[in-house]
């Protein structure tokens, strides 16, 4: 009798926790009866790069959502950064510069974004807003809303590839690991998650929560710059109107991947899962030919039921508390 | 330290706000009188954020500055209705001897083009027009010729029994359907052996179309020709597969003639693009809004030219985006 209770506390122990990588499997076989063309190296490989970018403004999304914030400025930053990155290539011809430069604008409009927040008591929603259309602006009025052409080398960053593999997807992982280090196995992630869970009870913990709300927005520049860089390389062009709706596209896969909007809860990994299943979706519509407008019905419905079927797995655990998802 | 540095910011973007208030603030005089030295102009943009629109916008300001008796002020329409609509609206109420509206939406904008007409203001519609509003001028391109002179190309050029993909503009928008419509007359209809494989909306956009496309390449051993309704996406779809041999001879056609077309067509790598030219619609707008309020003619509807682009003309098109400045 304990043993059957055991084995089925387990059990819903696992389903909550795995809950979203399951929905990920259950998608991939599906995807994989739908249409011969969907496993296949260079399929994969198309979908992760398509992700990437998208991906990379998710984890500094899932970093913030943790501790209680967002940023909904995260495209338009990442269209300045880029413009301002390539034109600075353009000028210099070192990619060094341009990827410094492109990472420097991010932080510098993330650190605007954390001093409304911190020092003014903005909530995050409104002032990553305001930057929104203050850092769109800029990248407009600073390309007189054309796009630059002719970026030669610097197409490398986003359109290259060490070993085979597409360097887009090699700076997902790369950020995925940094993202899963920060908030699983340092002091600043320990206190994300304090702060997301409890701001009150984290400050009297002794949490210098402003100070851990600015280095949160200033790792999310440091994202949203390199995005800029790989988004405008894999563009072949430095587009100050590119990325449109991206910082949905990230927040949806940090939410689909089980970060929770009233924060304490997420998970880098989870995020990558949330940035699939989207993936998935997309690419195999496309690959059997579904009609456009209902496209956007079935994903709609589809991000729903993923989320409802997490909520539903996550809440059937019996007599626990919630505690913070894996990494 | 970093108080005075925030202060300072704020500043800075107060005395911003505030210059730019008073740069439409000579529009407020009201003046009625029909002989005036210099006559006020409102150009709403569909949207500033928008490539071709930008370009337009700044081509206008360009040709504006040609003339003395004109001075010109222009207005961001957001691509949103209701912000065009209220755009129109106040140029109304400021008294502005014409408006050039650029549609968002032709029909949402009609009753407030209308009601400037009425109003006894001057009102040129441009790219895409409103048509059939008594007392109101009009500069367009034709977006079914547009897409026609690449179809004419195509009929003969696209091999027999042919995979294609076929990248639209949003829909609803004007353009958008209009170069689906005629590609649908002037080329599928006219080529049943063709085989769509792929048909998409990628907004305009070069990065969605450049998804799209790498999906179709996975899901088809061949792709004959792409099909795009701009420039922009038949770069993206390009972008895929250059470098491919697999698809060393597959056809694209574009619309627009922007820099980026104009080099992929001089690398070989695009088939052909109709020439949209910002610069000609702002002439032809300019020489409009002069030939109206020193009363020459009281009512114009004009069609700018457009020039097929392929290989063997392509350079005098990239002479012409290099004096722009576009392409160095």
């Amino acid at each position: 009798m304990n043993m059957i209770n055991n084995s089925q506390n387990l059990w819903s122990n696992i389903k909550s926790k795995y809950s979203i990588y399951f929905v990920l499997i259950v998608l991939f076989v599906v995807c994989w009866l739908a249409n011969e063309n969907f496993v296949s190296t260079e399929n994969i490989q198309n979908i992760s790069t398509q992700i990437s970018v998208g991906t990379i403004l998710a984890f500094g999304q899932t970093i913030l959502i943790i501790c209680g914030m967002l940023d909904l400025s995260s495209a338009s930053v990442l269209a300045l950064a880029g413009v301002l990155s390539v034109s600075i290539y353009k000028t210099t011809g070192s990619l060094t510069i341009a990827f410094i430069v492109a990472i420097l604008v991010g932080v510098f409009c993330n650190i605007l974004n954390g001093l409304m927040v911190t020092k003014f008591k903005t909530p995050p929603f409104i002032a990553t807003l305001a930057m929104m259309t203050m850092a769109r602006g800029a990248a407009l009025m600073y390309t007189n809303g054309q796009n630059i052409y002719q970026i030669d080398e610097y197409t490398k960053f986003g359109q290259g590839q060490i070993l085979g593999m597409p360097t887009p997807i090699l700076f997902m992982i790369l950020l995925l690991i940094v993202t899963w280090y920060l908030l699983k196995h340092t002091v600043f992630g320990r206190s994300v998650y304090a702060i997301g869970g409890n701001e009150e009870a984290a400050n009297a913990s002794g949490i210098n929560v402003d100070r851990i709300k600015m280095r949160a927005f200033i790792i999310n520049g440091i994202f949203v710059g390199i995005a800029g860089v790989l988004f405008m390389s894999r563009v072949n062009g430095g587009m100050p109107n590119g990325a449109i709706g991206y910082e949905f596209k990230a927040l949806t896969a940090a939410v689909i991947g089980g970060t929770s909007f009233s924060g304490g809860i997420g998970s880098a990994s989870g995020t990558l899962a949330g940035a699939f299943i989207v993936g998935f979706l997309d690419n195999i519509m496309v690959l059997t030919g579904v009609n456009s407008y209902l496209q956007q019905i079935v994903r709609g419905a589809i991000i729903a039921l993923a989320v409802i079927y997490d909520i539903w797995a996550k809440t059937k655990r019996v007599g626990r508390k919630k505690g913070n998802a894996e990494g | 330290m970093k108080k005075s540095l925030v202060i300072a910011l704020v500043l800075t973007l107060l005395v911003s706000l505030l210059t730019g208030c008073g740069q439409n603030e000579p529009a407020e005089e009201p003046d009625g009188s029909a002989d005036k030295d210099v006559y006020k102009v409102a150009y709403i943009a569909r949207a500033q954020a928008d490539s071709f629109a930008a370009w337009l916008a700044n081509a206008v300001i360009e040709e504006a500055a040609k003339y003395d008796n004109i001075e010109l002020d222009v207005f961001d329409g957001q691509a949103n209705d209701d912000t065009e609509n209220g755009l129109i609206e106040n140029a109304i109420t400021n008294k502005y001897d014409v408006i050039i509206v650029q549609p968002n939406n032709g029909e949402a904008q009609r009753p407030y083009v209308e009601k400037a007409v009425a109003a006894g203001i001057k009102v040129i519609t441009t790219n895409a027009r409103i048509s059939g509003i008594e007392g109101s001028s009009s500069v367009d391109a034709d977006p079914y010729l547009q897409a026609k002179v690449n179809c004419d190309l195509a009929v003969s050029q696209v091999p027999q029994n042919a995979n294609v993909v076929v990248l639209k503009g949003p829909p609803g928008n004007f353009h958008a359907d209009e170069r689906r419509t005629a590609w649908q007359k002037e080329f599928f209809d006219k080529r049943p052996d063709v085989k769509i494989v792929g048909e998409e909306i990628a907004n305009w956009n070069k990065d969605e179309a450049m998804n799209y496309m790498e999906t179709w390449v996975q899901a088809n051993d061949k792709i004959d020709a792409i099909i795009a309704m701009n420039d922009n996406m038949a770069a993206g779809a390009l972008e895929v597969i250059k470098g491919n041999a697999k698809y060393k001879s597959t056809l694209a056609y574009g619309v627009d003639g922007t820099a980026e077309a104009v080099l992929l067509i001089k690398e070989g790598l695009m088939t052909s693009t109709s020439l949209q030219s910002a610069y000609d619609l702002a002439t032809s707008i300019l020489d409009t809004t002069n030939k109206l309020v020193t009363g020459a003619e009281t009512e114009i509807n004009m069609d700018i030219d457009c020039p097929l682009i392929t290989k063997d003309n392509v350079d005098e098109f990239i002479e012409m985006h290099k004096k722009a400045g576009a392409i160095q």
